[in-house]
């Protein structure tokens, strides 16, 4: 496999086809180009079941010709093809209605945040197998031998590396450009039940540094509790619950929170959340913060999508809503200061108790540690998800559950929030605890 | 932008990229150079352009290019897989050593040269893209949003979208197959927010077909804005259906969302094989009432779904996968296919050539049954009459499936009362299945941009079923 190209300027050919771009008759132009190598390697039941190499080399294109907008991609790179691709672009945005909404930010307003955020590992080495093979390997005897009382139907075990670049170039002048490596390892167990039913569980941990991935012990000891947790699942009686929402799986719901505080949801009267500015959307015991510059983080970066400095804020602080995600372009549109586009790490604040100590206080409750299908309407806010999980009293799990339903409103769901875990899930751009939720619309039998 | 129905030969688009026959054996011999039993070349040349009209303007244009090549290296039922973007002889054959490392041996076999294959195009196209001017795709985009907002007064916002996109892809064989396949691709789409009062509520309907500019006939042009204001509009009304286990009237057409999620999935055989299905080993047996037929067909002319020619080299065709009840067929790739010692289906598809084949729904269809729709709804004292959905999803191998309805409908004493909408239905794929108690006679293919997603794959699909009553679902409301 041709190597990953460490050394290739990005950034001198994200300027040549803003170059190009211009002599075409764009008055203004954004071009990004992204460099990529993944391998991945599964193994299954005993043997390697899939390798994969992948290196990758494309290109994107903003123009904006005469006050007309489009956007443009390809990975077809070949000089003659390149030259016709941008031609083409250039004289379809001809046939636009005009956008000067699309301007560039100002250039004044640009920039990155002065700090490093550690998302490269050095001891990334392109194109050896070796430490893939053997991590998959010990994962999957490792899963094996500690799920070796139980009736298990297939074990597999994956390990993955990947590291890639990006440049971008604007025709005011910024310039930015991000590297980053990835590290990763998951399992998936399959267990055998009486009645027929294989209820499946994964555990996966990924890192941009080799050094922070779990121990292979603990992924094992993960996938064991989570398939356990698995066995012998059905529906509960339909009512309403306390509701412990795992942290590795709280993006589903406060996600629902997020969406809606979009410049483009807002703008555009899909928003439940679009008159609430400054108003009370969650119990005041409730706080997340969007943190941008946490070294390491799976969300950081230094520049939003507008090429404007990252920083922290108060999305929502002691219940208040504190912000909108409003990019450049929105922000125009809206006649509102711009914050940024889209969220980065997402921060809910620990608090004291182990979910344990949570749970113990709770005569009844579900744990929801998963969910399947379902969707939210981001005009209502009306929300209503598959889960699974487990029926819980003083904190003794008393049954598995699945085949249920959790239904209501974000904000009213939000107003019942009553208190954060101490176990901050770390893996991930979603950086919370386990919350717990009181009063909360379940359906099963 | 568009790609052209290529000229002359199959392989020719290609061939005037540089891959000559040379090039395509060496590249072959480089897949198998250690010992590889068998291996496929998946070329690829996509391009696609998309129209929007957001704020009473049509204000944005996105054009994709997307030109690659996979090579997949098959040891039995392992695989080694790898692409590359650059088609230099150099890098195909870079990429290909680099999939051969999953074998381990001495070459057993040498590729045989490339013969062009014809093929049955199922996917005519009167009028292409390619001759659609961007001016042409404003206005019609335009004329749906006008004509949404004349049909009624309580729609605030429009927005409007029209894509086109066509590949060509090759795929190439050891054993001499060489097939080239022309796919073409279509997407309206036209979604509202709507407001009465103090409730304001946003929905939209798609259409999507492998189809040129004729696709969208006066007639469905029509239809694609009456279905996105009405289906707005519907849900300035409706409540929320209580919760809990009731019986479920699925209305014909896009419920068979629920035949994809429940049933059609647990049906590919990569689960099976692996034994993580809950299907697996029960081929032959009975899984559903009599009046239960299902078949996943890629012949439909122009649906979504409809497949000439699968991503690894096999002829699309119409597989039964339930007859009459009984279980007599997995959906299969090559590699199960074997597995099973079967002959493949034709389904082994793939999203793009970043990604090896899988064994792939189609168009996923439930047959008629013999119940008037009227006498199921009829039927019904308390329940759910869904009529459309948004998106679903399941555990292949404890069976539990959800799939999210938009709007519906209270069945009381057999009638249809309450508008309801957004709440999520969740049950066991085997017993829905086991408990559809009456199918209707009004089989409907939907034509709706359908995609589906596994393991990190999106393919096109169509679906379709008639009318169908479920005895209990577990259904997400209130109370």
């Amino acid at each position: 496999m041709s190597p990953f190209h460490a050394e290739l300027d990005l950034a001198s050919i994200a300027r040549d086809i803003l170059r190009q771009a211009r002599e075409l008759g764009a008055d203004e132009a954004t071009a990004g180009v992204s460099h990529s190598a993944y391998s991945e390697l599964s193994r299954r039941d005993g043997r390697i079941e899939e390798a994969k190499e992948s290196r990758s080399l494309s290109a994107s294109v903003e123009l904006l010709v005469n006050d007309r907008f489009s956007s443009h991609s390809t990975s077809d790179l070949r000089p003659e093809a390149l030259r016709s691709f941008l031609e083409r672009a250039v004289a379809a945005t001809r046939y636009l209605e005009p956008d000067p909404n699309r301007r560039h930010p100002d250039r004044a307003s640009q920039g990155e945040a002065d700090i490093d955020l550690d998302l490269v590992d050095r001891t990334f080495v392109d194109g050896d197998p070796e430490p893939r093979r053997l991590r998959a390997e010990t994962v999957e005897s490792t899963v094996r031998e500690r799920m070796n009382d139980q009736n298990v139907r297939s074990v597999t075990a994956y390990a993955w590396e990947g590291r890639s670049r990006r440049a971008v170039a604007l025709t005011n002048g910024f310039e930015t450009d991000g590297e980053r490596t990835s590290f990763g390892m998951a399992t998936s167990v399959s267990l055998e039940e009486a009645d027929g039913r294989l209820p499946e569980a994964w555990s996966s941990c990924s890192t941009m540094h080799r050094a922070d991935l779990w121990s292979i012990d603990r992924l094992a000891n993960d996938v064991r509790a989570r398939a356990l947790s698995r066995l012998g699942s059905r529906p509960t009686t339909s009512g309403r619950y306390p509701m412990l929402l795992d942290h590795r799986v709280v993006a589903r719901i406060l996600g629902t929170v997020v969406g809606p505080l979009s410049g483009a949801a807002i703008y555009e009267h899909r928003s439940c959340m679009a008159d609430r500015l400054d108003t009370a959307v969650a119990s005041s015991a409730f706080s997340m913060w969007d943190e941008p510059l946490i070294p390491r983080g799976a969300g950081s970066r230094r520049t939003d999508g507008d090429g404007r400095p990252a920083t922290r804020r108060a999305v929502i602080e002691d219940g208040v809503l504190k912000t909108f995600f409003i990019d450049v372009y929105n922000g125009r549109r809206l006649e509102r200061d711009p914050t940024t586009g889209s969220a980065s790490n997402l921060v809910v604040p620990k608090g004291e108790k182990s979910v344990d100590q949570l749970a113990a206080g709770l005569p009844k409750a579900i744990l929801v540690d998963g969910f399947l299908g379902g969707n939210a309407n981001p005009t209502t806010g009306d929300f209503s998800f598959g889960i699974r999980g487990a029926l819980l009293e003083h904190g003794e799990r008393v049954a598995a559950v699945s085949e249920m339903n959790v239904s209501g409103n974000i904000v009213d769901l939000m107003m019942r929030f009553v208190e954060a875990a101490d176990d901050t899930w770390l893996l991930g751009a979603w950086r919370c605890p386990t919350l717990l939720f009181d009063d909360v619309q379940f359906s099963g039998t | 932008m568009s790609l052209a129905r290529p000229e002359g030969a199959p392989g020719a688009h290609f061939a005037e990229l540089g891959i000559s026959s040379s090039v395509l054996q060496r590249v072959l011999n480089a897949a198998l150079s250690r010992g590889g039993h068998d291996c496929d070349l998946f070329f690829q040349h996509t391009q696609s352009t998309s129209v929007a009209l957001t704020d009473q303007k049509v204000n944005q244009i996105n054009t994709h290019v997307d030109l690659g090549m996979g090579v997949r290296v098959v040891v039995g039922d392992q695989v080694g897989y790898a692409y590359s973007e650059d088609l230099r002889p150099e890098a195909l054959l870079a990429a290909a050593r680099a999939a051969a490392e999953i074998a381990r041996s001495t070459p057993g076999r040498v590729a045989a040269a490339p013969v062009p294959r014809s093929l049955v195009d199922r996917n005519p196209v009167k009028t292409s893209w390619v001759d659609v001017g961007i001016d042409d795709r404003v206005r019609m985009v335009r004329a749906w949003e006008q004509a949404a907002f004349a049909r009624d007064g309580r729609v605030k916002r429009v927005d409007a979208y029209l894509q086109d996109a066509a590949s060509v892809v090759m795929v190439v064989r050891p054993d001499g197959r060489l097939f080239q396949d022309y796919r073409p691709m279509t997407l309206g789409m036209v979604r509202c927010t709507a407001m009465s009062g103090d409730v304001r509520d946003s929905s939209g309907h798609n259409v999507a077909a492998r189809a040129g500019l004729e696709f969208y006939s006066d007639a469905r042009q029509a239809h694609l804005v009456e279905e996105a204001v009405e289906r707005t509009i519907f849900l300035l009304d409706a409540g929320k259906p209580p919760a809990g286990d009731m019986p479920v009237v699925l209305a014909a057409g896009p419920s068979a969302i629920l035949l994809h999620e429940a049933i059609g999935h647990g049906m590919e055989a990569d689960f099976n094989r692996k034994r993580t299905s809950i299907y697996a080993d029960k081929l032959g047996e009975r899984i559903a009432s009599e009046q239960v037929t299902i078949v996943d067909d890629g012949t439909i002319p122009n649906s979504r779904g409809s497949v000439n020619v699968d991503d690894e080299g096999n002829e699309g065709q119409r597989t039964v996968l339930v007859e009459n009840g009984v279980l007599k067929s997995y959906i299969h790739d090559e590699i199960s296919a074997k597995h099973y010692d079967v002959d493949p289906t034709g389904s082994g598809r793939r999203q793009s050539f970043r990604h090896p084949p899988l064994p792939r729904m189609r168009a996923t269809l439930m047959l008629d049954g013999p119940h008037a729709p009227e006498e199921v709804i009829a039927s019904v004292e308390k329940g759910l009459y869904c009529v459309s959905f948004q998106n679903g999803q399941v555990n292949i191998g404890a069976g539990d499936f959800s799939f999210y309805m938009r709007h519906g409908y209270l069945i009381e004493d057999g009638k249809l009362t309450r508008p309801v909408k957004d709440v999520n239905i969740i049950g066991n794929g085997p017993e829905a299945l086991a408990r559809i108690d009456m199918v209707g006679n009004d089989m409907k293919l939907d034509d709706g941009g359908w995609t589906c997603g596994k393991a990190g794959q999106s393919v096109a699909v169509s679906q379709g079923m008639p009318t169908v009553r479920v005895a209990s679902l577990t259904v997400g409301g209130v109370g």
